[in-house]
């Protein structure tokens, strides 16, 4: 359990260690980086009143991880997300090449995307990812072969900069 | 696909500045009120555990104050309560208690009050309490007597205005005046009157003085001082062996102060007054 001044303080290097990580998986989920921004701050809010104790640094990455992923589902549910029509997230400011993956990798079905972001990303095995989803690592593993495949049809690649999973 | 191509993308996407500064003044803000708000629950908390604890005790109370009232809602209509309620077994004894004002042509019964009680061979004479006194023998011969004092008890009705005694304690006559004197046991002991005042007049050998309206005589046999472990020990200045006027003294007489001269039984003190 914490007191006051460790919570602060645990809250504090949470925030300056994941929140760019967390940020950018609610952005794969939601595609917007308000919307991320939204749900990674209602994760700290969580994190705050839970005050969960972790064993180590990789399990509070994880349970900040899971938690990114399980509001990032609620707001996709709600009712006002659904029914609004946001103007897509300009990304004119990436170099293009970085830009048509992003986008590519963003129409992607959000079951491909996120093992994909996860993996991509964050660097996490299928086992981790697994852990992270709750889910049979075989079922993670089509996932990632699935949606590596529907982008390789969409922007290319070539044989020898696949990633070997 | 290019593993640093997304990874870089990633990377380069724009999010606000100051995010973690703002989330950060934003978890802190969300922090006071839910502490304040926890303030107000274990406040609201405290409240209602009193309120609760005021209830049970008052509730308790009301239970101790009425432990025949039904356990029920009192709003329960009486007839049912009646219903439900199990019969009071037992008999209601009533005191028979007074002094016979009547006694019938039989001598069996006898009137006390406005109740005419009947001694019957069912009646039970005397207590058997182990520290009951013994009963009289009026009692025992039956011989109720107008002005005798009466006591016991009777189970029956006393609204029908005349019942059979199961009881009878005791029954004593009253004392008769010429009985009353010779009976009594002569008072002995003699009564002490305080002797305590200031001195008004001394007689001329010294031996009398007078306090108030009573002349007292001091004699061989009058005891100085005070007796008794406590005591202090008797001085010049508190027991002075000359009577003076206005001197104030102080003893008790066990003689009979209305002769208006006694002689002193005890003289305790015989000050000077201060000057």
């Amino acid at each position: 359990m914490y007191n006051s001044f460790e919570l602060n303080e645990s809250v504090r290097r949470a925030l300056e260690l994941y929140s760019p990580s967390l940020i950018r998986i609610a952005f794969a989920y939601l595609k917007n980086t308000a919307d991320a921004e939204e749900v990674t701050q209602d994760v700290f809010l969580a994190y705050l009143q839970k005050r969960p104790v972790f064993d180590n640094g990789e399990h509070e990455k994880a349970w900040l991880i899971r938690t990114t992923i399980n509001k990032s589902k609620n707001m996709l549910k709600t009712g006002w997300f659904r029914s609004r029509n946001p103007v897509p997230e300009d990304l004119s400011y990436l170099p293009k090449e970085e830009s048509d993956v992003l986008q590519a990798v963003l129409a992607l079905d959000k079951k491909y995307r996120i093992p994909i972001h996860l993996h991509y990303y964050e660097g996490y095995s299928i086992q981790e990812i697994a852990a992270i989803l709750e889910a049979k690592p075989a079922t993670v593993g089509t996932w990632l072969a699935r949606g590596r495949a529907i982008l390789k049809e969409k922007i290319g690649g070539m044989e020898d900069e696949e990633v070997c999973l | 696909m290019k593993k640093s191509v997304y990874k870089s993308a990633m990377s380069h996407l724009k999010t606000s500045d100051d995010f973690q500064e703002a989330t950060y003044i934003k978890l802190m803000n969300h922090k006071e009120t839910m502490n304040m708000e926890m303030a107000k629950k274990r406040r609201k908390v405290t409240g209602w555990t009193a309120g609760i604890a005021a209830c049970a005790v008052l509730a308790v109370g009301l239970i101790a104050l009425n432990p025949d009232s039904p356990a029920t809602t009192p709003s329960s209509p009486p007839t049912n309560t009646a219903t439900t309620k199990p019969p009071i077994m037992g008999k209601v004894a009533v005191n028979i208690d007074g002094i016979i004002s009547e006694v019938s042509a039989d001598g069996r019964s006898f009137k006390v009050g406005e109740l005419w009680v009947e001694v019957t061979d069912q009646t039970k004479l005397g207590s058997s309490e182990p520290t009951a006194a013994a009963p009289s023998e009026e009692l025992l011969q039956k011989n109720f007597q107008v002005g005798d004092i009466v006591s016991g008890y009777t189970s029956q009705d006393v609204s029908t205005g005349k019942v059979t005694a199961d009881v009878i304690y005791n029954l004593i006559a009253p004392e008769k005046e010429g009985e009353t004197s010779e009976a009594k046991p002569a008072i002995t002991g003699k009564m002490a009157v305080n002797i305590d005042g200031v001195i008004s007049e001394v007689s001329a050998d010294g031996k009398s003085f007078k306090v108030g309206e009573l002349w007292v005589t001091v004699t061989p046999e009058t005891k100085l001082g005070i007796d008794g472990p406590t005591a202090a020990a008797p001085s010049e200045e508190l027991l002075q062996k000359e009577f003076k006027v206005g001197n104030i003294v102080s003893g008790f007489t066990t003689d009979d102060v209305s002769m208006g001269k006694v002689n002193a039984t005890n003289i305790y003190n015989n000050m000077a007054p201060q000057q």
